[in-house]
């Protein structure tokens, strides 16, 4: 009888695995970027309540929260071809949809969902920014600009950041669905794998220990900015230099 | 003509008339306190002075440069405070920001300062309101009096034409109050020009110039310490002193 289980292998065919972790990585990072720069727009239509604009943003995240993401990943992939047909007809161009690859798809997808829960996050973090503080920096003479950039911002991401740093999370994890748009990620790596030596559990086991090890680093990684971002406990002295310093 | 002229100022929310066509004029180096009920816009005084609030009607001079209080284009708006600092009830320092860099701020970023002259500049101020030891306390480091001597130091770093100070020592313990007063009445003696709402009736009549009783959004009367306090003219403020007299208990001690 062959063994059950090759523990060996499981760890054998990592390396063979993240040959496409670069594939899983791009994705993540073009996705968080869409996400995170969308629902930034989607927060601030939303806050200041701009007609119309507004109406379509909260449909637009109760759909993406409400459908499930292998769902909205089909949608894109067959979806977006249909649309640049449509284009091409009425308009005499010729984007040829074949060249497209299959990870554009799946970045619009995913940074679309990402957006949407990224949009109530940050919303929420900057509405947590208290009014006074907005008035004191009014006051002092900056523009709205500066308020948010030197004022509001600061303080709204370490409000922001924990949330931000589940959703990133969630985001990796969620790359493994993106074989539904013919893209090759570690996931897809590993079931084409598998399809090979018809070891499909070492192969899922390879994976978690690669995801989960992702995970973690992205973890600390997070918690660490959060620490630096974050005021102190304890406040720093002031030593006998600035207070020489002072008396100049 | 006067440092500061205010004409005309007007200011409603729906029905609620908050303040009705009040002028006041603030000569160089004066102490003006508005003293009044609650709720009968002193307050919304202040913030109109720096379209914190938008009032309906009003223009105000500011070293004879006159600015109508009703247009409010962006460059109009950063104009107008360029004029004017304010001091809050709730300190409103910048929690993310030690006490240095929360006096810098509007140095640097509003006058494009270079960061050492802001520095030199936030440390005199810091000394200035006894805070050189703390300077690299954040917000939350501090007590509400020595916040509030930090807002002072960012407010008069900015070299204001008019200060505003919005009931400065309402949300202190009464312990910390007088530590507030004291670094007031010392901005009042470096001849800073300063329009202060407060409940401090003690500390009004020995430091203000002027002293406005503001009732219903109209000023019923205006006038020297002693005009106020010794021969007060109109019923309302009889009343209103008489309130006060009976409120307030304990004299803080300068
Ligand atoms: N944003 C607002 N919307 C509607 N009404 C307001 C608003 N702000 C203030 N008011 C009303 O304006 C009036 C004046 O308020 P203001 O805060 O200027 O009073 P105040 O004299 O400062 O009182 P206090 O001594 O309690 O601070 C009050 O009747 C208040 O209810
Ligand atoms: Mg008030």
């Amino acid at each position: 009888m062959t063994k059950l289980f090759d523990l060996q292998l499981v760890f054998s065919s990592i390396p063979e695995l993240l040959k496409y972790l670069p594939t899983t990585l791009f994705l993540t990072v073009i996705a968080a970027i869409i996400g995170l720069l969308l629902g930034l727009v989607i927060a601030v239509i939303r806050m200041k309540n701009i007609p119309v604009l507004s109406q379509l943003a909260v449909a637009f995240v109760s759909v993406m929260r409400g459908t499930p993401i292998i769902v909205q990943l089909y949608i894109s992939y067959f979806g977006i071809p249909i649309l640049l047909q449509y284009i091409n007809y009425y308009r005499g161009t010729e984007y040829n949809i074949n060249a497209i690859p299959g990870i554009v798809f799946a970045m619009v997808a995913l940074g679309l969902n990402q957006s949407a829960f990224d949009s109530e996050t940050i919303r929420a973090a900057l509405q947590s920014v208290d009014k006074g503080q907005i008035e004191a920096a009014k006051s002092l003479g900056m523009s709205n600009g500066q308020v948010l950039r030197r004022i509001i911002l600061p303080e709204a991401i370490t409000v922001a950041l924990p949330s931000l740093g589940n959703s990133l999370i969630a985001l990796i994890k969620g790359t493994s669905l993106a074989f539904t748009c013919s893209v090759v990620e570690i996931t897809a790596a590993g079931k084409i794998l598998a399809g090979r030596n018809y070891r499909f559990f070492e192969s899922y086991c390879s994976l978690a220990i690669i995801y989960w090890v992702l995970t973690f680093a992205l973890e600390k990684v997070v918690a660490a900015i959060e620490k630096r971002l974050q005021v102190p406990e304890q406040p720093r002295q002031v030593k006998e230099r600035d207070a020489i310093l002072s008396k100049m | 003509m006067s440092l500061v002229e205010i004409r005309g100022l007007s200011k409603k929310y729906g029905d609620n008339v908050v303040l009705d066509k009040v002028d006041l004029d603030i000569e160089q180096g004066e102490v003006v306190a508005i003293i009044g009920p609650s709720g009968t816009g002193k307050s919304t005084l202040l913030r109109c002075l720096n379209l914190l609030e938008k009032p309906e009607e009003g223009t105000v001079k500011f070293d004879g440069v006159s600015f109508d209080l009703t247009k409010r284009n962006k460059k109009d708006t950063l104009a107008l405070r360029q004029y004017t600092e304010m001091v809050f009830q709730q300190f409103n320092l910048f929690r993310q920001k030690t006490a240095l860099e929360n006096v810098m701020e509007g140095l640097r970023v509003v006058k494009k300062c270079s960061k050492s002259e802001a520095e030199k500049i936030a440390l005199d101020e810091l000394e200035k309101v006894g805070m050189s030891d703390r300077l690299y306390h954040y917000p939350r480091h501090l007590s509400g009096g020595q916040q509030q001597r930090v807002a002072i130091a960012r407010a008069l770093a900015m070299n204001p034409t008019l200060l505003l100070m919005d009931e400065p020592t309402s949300a202190l313990d009464p312990e910390l109050v007088s530590e507030v007063l004291v670094t007031i009445r010392k901005a009042a003696e470096d001849g800073n020009t300063i329009l202060l709402v407060t409940h401090e009736m003690s500390f009004v009549k020995s430091v203000a110039n002027k002293i406005v009783f503001l009732e219903n959004g109209k000023i019923v009367e205006y006038g020297t310490p002693r005009d106020i306090f010794e021969n007060p003219s109109s019923e309302r403020l009889k009343e209103f002193l008489a309130h006060i007299n009976m409120l307030e208990g304990a004299e803080y001690v300068i």
